[in-house]
């Protein structure tokens, strides 16, 4: 019996910590340390075309490394990959790379220590004119369609005057040398980080150490139509031995978000397990401006994953990726249906995605939600039981007062 | 909108005396008698579609709240201005009211001017959609607060006036559940009529708004006709009768408010903590169900009108249970209790929100049975119309003040943290309640005796 009881004490104090541990986010204190570095190795006469570059972002952990490749040399892609040593590093094999990317020319040594690798490559934007205002790539006709950016075409601006060291941030801006783009580009920032916390910028996604964020947007560029709406187009490459699946998650929380109750999350896990071993993470929200209020926001929608054939067009999954792979596709669109508002009205959208290792990261309240709650409920229940024993004893009191004439 | 109306058959209910105003017989069809059932019948009629306009234009922002946003292109914020400058000028009419009614105009002429107001406020709101000036629309609202308000007190003066001694708090229940009604048929009609006029102009933006609004001001001028057959009717009825115009009684002394008890500034705490949790609530609620519970926007104009709905038959029945029970202080506080529950279930769970919202509609009701008639115990009787007037004052303060907090709120923290203000705001009454028993049970006071106990402490030994 008395076993019993302090089992449950235990256990009751075990879950009274969990949880205050698990609200007060602290329960990823997980660190490391990062480095950003552009084009590691390469040395004249050597050198990548204009606009072209390969940045490695690395996360040394306790005892494991993150390496994080990020390269425009063809579609950009970034490439993640996991090593359970402190001392691994990217090496790549530059005259290979430069001229055939071919296999094995991007290695991250030593080989033994790599457990998990997986990429992420944007391969394409599709415009849409969305006459009938569905916001839904999939109801829209195929003559809606205009012919899609390619962009392992794109122009980049140069990498190595974006490279932001102590943020450990990069910006890849490019577009196509067509009219559309004139005055417009496509923007990737990738962000790596050392400590767990959350971007200013809705939608403020909780990110750790072991995640990296990729933002996108689109500005100023042309539409081809009068209700063009915008999808991105990604491929997921992984090893053959890893499967994908696609999960819409409802959280209560949209203090960070506003308005938003849900969290997209795009897992890899091995097959036969359904343990996840890398994420990608969004939510269904995209900004209309780059400073968003609350009324910029809008919906974006992911389409079914499906299977593709081949290598996508990017020279790091061509030069890292040796054995068998297994790649996904996804289409991210923007827009909310019969909102009378096309991405031609401010000209700009913005989304953001992290992608990362382990599981992913999950919104818990802010502390001054769980004070104001704590203290809301604390302060009526302490006067009630205060109260409670005061209104007890006076009638304790005055019913032996009441009693005393008789003596 | 504010609770005018509840505390009103608690004033003059009680001054049930039969003023015995038999007029000569004149052999007149009944249904044109002053003196007969059927033709009270007939004022009646009137009567409750005085108020209809004004309680359903009342709620025509949170009915269109998504289009309204989008329409004129505003924030959260900006968009709940349109609750707070119905507000402003009710913080100074609550006072002037009454006045206003027995001095200045009388009943009649009053009524019509309060439903003029209604009625021109309506339609410069509408008027700012159509010219694309939000500006204007805020203008309209502020001319509806002025006559909204005040249209109800003359509402009540005339049930007072054809009623007393008779068929009174049936009445005072009809007008409520009418009142309900108004806003009710609002939530569930107003969205629909947009929807058609979107349809017929083919595109959605500020026209479309402006022309929908001028067809809700058609209940308002429906209100104002209402209110001249009522006139005449009463012009009449008083050449018939020779019986006198009616007057609201109120009298208001701003110095008064210096001899307000503990136990009165408590109520006062309860009654705005708690309605500001309700009414800014309700004016947010529909896109917070359509993006939470992924509601279509019907299902949420549908169940953000629940609250109404029930308020409509619940509050006589709760009103009786309370009149026949006592003890109002544990009613105040279950109905904050409750109120709080279904708070937190909306904000932290999942659960078909429908569970929390007839809660919140039952809770809302019993609240105003309960805690409006406790004023008239801790004030002497001459001071009544100084307390209900500074109790209805404070709350449209802070209505006004919480409604555009409560849009800033969602603007940058989004609904959690929303519901989370709201659920602090409740525990903030909740604890004023907890304080005014304790207080009222040190001091002895009569707030939470049984129905019994207090009718023998009336009764002089």
């Amino acid at each position: 019996m008395s076993m019993f009881k302090v089992s449950l004490i235990c256990s009751l104090l075990l879950v009274v910590f969990g949880a205050a541990r698990g609200f007060l986010g602290r329960g990823d204190a997980f660190r490391r340390k990062v480095s950003v570095e552009l084009n590691p190795g390469l040395a004249p006469p050597l050198s990548l075309p204009p606009g072209v570059g390969l940045v490695h972002l690395r996360g040394l952990g306790d005892n494991d490394t993150l390496h994080f490749v990020l390269c425009n040399a063809g579609a950009p892609a970034l490439l993640l990959v996991h090593s359970n040593s402190t001392r691994s590093a990217v090496t790549v094999d530059w005259p290979e790379f430069i001229n055939s990317s071919s296999a094995g020319s991007l290695r991250v040594e030593p080989e033994s220590s790599v457990t998990y690798s997986s990429a992420l490559v944007f391969t394409r934007l599709w415009e849409y004119d969305d006459v009938n205002n569905t916001a839904d790539p999939q109801k829209a006709a195929e003559s809606s369609f205009y012919p899609p950016y390619e962009l392992q075409n794109f122009v980049w601006s140069e990498l190595n005057t974006t490279l932001n060291q102590s943020e450990h941030t990069v910006v890849l801006c490019g577009g196509e040398k067509t009219q559309s783009f004139s005055n417009g580009s496509l923007c990737l920032q990738v962000s790596v980080f050392e400590s767990q916390g959350r971007d200013e910028a809705w939608p403020s996604l909780l990110h750790n150490a072991n995640s990296s964020q990729l933002r996108v947007w689109i500005n100023g560029v042309t539409p081809r139509g009068n209700n063009s709406r915008f999808i991105l187009e990604f491929q997921s490459v992984g090893d053959a031995g890893f499967q994908s699946r696609v999960d819409m998650r409802s959280s209560i929380d949209d203090e960070y978000t506003p308005s938003i109750f849900k969290v997209s999350e795009w897992v890899s896990s091995p097959v036969n397990s359904s343990s996840v071993w890398g994420f990608s993470q969004w939510k269904p929200v995209a900004y209309r401006k780059a400073r968003p209020v609350f009324e910029d926001a809008t919906a974006c929608r992911h389409s079914e994953l499906v299977f593709v054939n081949g290598t996508p067009p990017s020279a790091v999954i061509q030069a890292y990726f040796t054995h068998n792979t297994r790649i996904y596709g996804l289409n991210i669109s923007f827009g909310l249906a019969e909102d009378p508002v096309f991405y031609d009205a401010t000209k700009y959208i913005s989304w953001t995605v992290l992608m990362g290792l382990g599981d992913p990261p999950s919104d818990s309240f802010s502390p001054l939600i769980i004070i104001i709650i704590t203290v809301g409920l604390v302060t009526p229940l302490v006067f009630i039981i205060l109260g409670g024993v005061f209104v007890c004893v006076r009638k304790r009191t005055s019913q032996s007062t009441a009693y005393e004439p008789i003596n | 909108m504010a609770d005018r109306e509840e505390h009103q058959g608690l004033l003059d209910g009680d001054r049930d005396e039969d003023e015995g105003d038999k007029a000569p017989s004149v052999h007149l069809n009944p249904i044109c008698d002053p003196n007969h059932l059927l033709h009270r019948i007939l004022v009646l009629i009137f009567m409750c579609f005085l108020g209809f306009g004004s309680y359903f234009c009342y709620d025509n922002p949170a009915a269109l709240q998504s289009q309204v946003i989008q329409d004129m292109n505003l924030n959260t914020a900006s968009f709940m201005q349109l609750y707070a400058w119905y507000s402003w000028p009710n913080v100074v009419l609550c006072f002037l009211g009454g006045f206003l009614l027995d001095r200045v105009f009388g009943i009649r002429l009053g009524t019509v001017i309060f439903s003029l107001f209604v009625l021109v406020g309506q339609i410069i709101f509408a008027a700012g959609a159509l010219a694309n000036h939000f500006w204007l629309m805020n203008v309209g609202r502020f001319v509806f607060g002025i006559g909204g308000e005040s249209l109800a007190v003359a509402q009540n003066t005339y049930a007072v006036n054809w009623f007393k001694g008779k068929e009174l708090n049936l009445v005072f229940g009809l007008q409520l559940s009418m009142a309900r009604l108004g806003s009710t048929v609002n939530m569930n009609v107003i969205g629909w009529v947009y929807g058609r006029i979107q349809m017929s102009m083919g595109s959605a933006g500020p026209t479309t708004l402006g022309i929908t609004l001028m067809i809700a001001a058609s209940t308002c001028l429906f209100s104002l006709i209402c209110a001249l057959v009522l006139g005449f009717l009463d012009k009449r009825a008083e050449r018939i009768l020779n019986k006198e115009q009616g007057k609201t009684g109120e009298v208001i002394k701003l110095t008064d408010v210096k001899d307000f008890s503990v136990s009165l500034w408590l109520i006062f705490i309860i009654c705005v903590a708690y309605y500001v949790a309700i009414f800014p609530f309700i004016g947010l609620g529909q896109v917070f169900f359509i993006e939470k519970f992924g509601f279509t926007p019907v299902q949420a104009r549908a169940i953000n009108s629940v609250v109404y709905i029930i308020s409509a038959p619940a509050s006589p029945l709760l009103g009786f249970l309370v009149d026949k029970t006592g003890r109002n202080v544990m009613w105040v506080m279950l109905a904050v209790i409750t109120t709080l529950l279904s708070h937190m279930m909306l904000a932290f769970t999942f659960w078909n929100p429908w569970i929390a919202m007839s809660l919140l509609g039952v809770s809302y009701s019993l609240l105003a049975c309960a805690l409006w008639p406790m004023v008239a115990f801790v004030v002497p009787e001459h001071q009544l119309g100084t307390a209900y007037g500074f109790m209805q004052s404070i709350q449209n303060l802070g209505l006004a003040v919480m409604s555009i907090a409560a849009g800033s709120i969602l603007d940058v923290r989004g609904y959690l943290f929303l519901e989370v203000f709201f659920i602090a705001c409740l525990c903030m009454a909740l604890l004023a309640v907890v304080l005014l028993y304790l207080f009222d049970y040190y001091k002895e006071g009569g707030l939470n005796l049984s129905a019994a106990t207090r009718s023998k402490r009336a009764k002089p030994e």
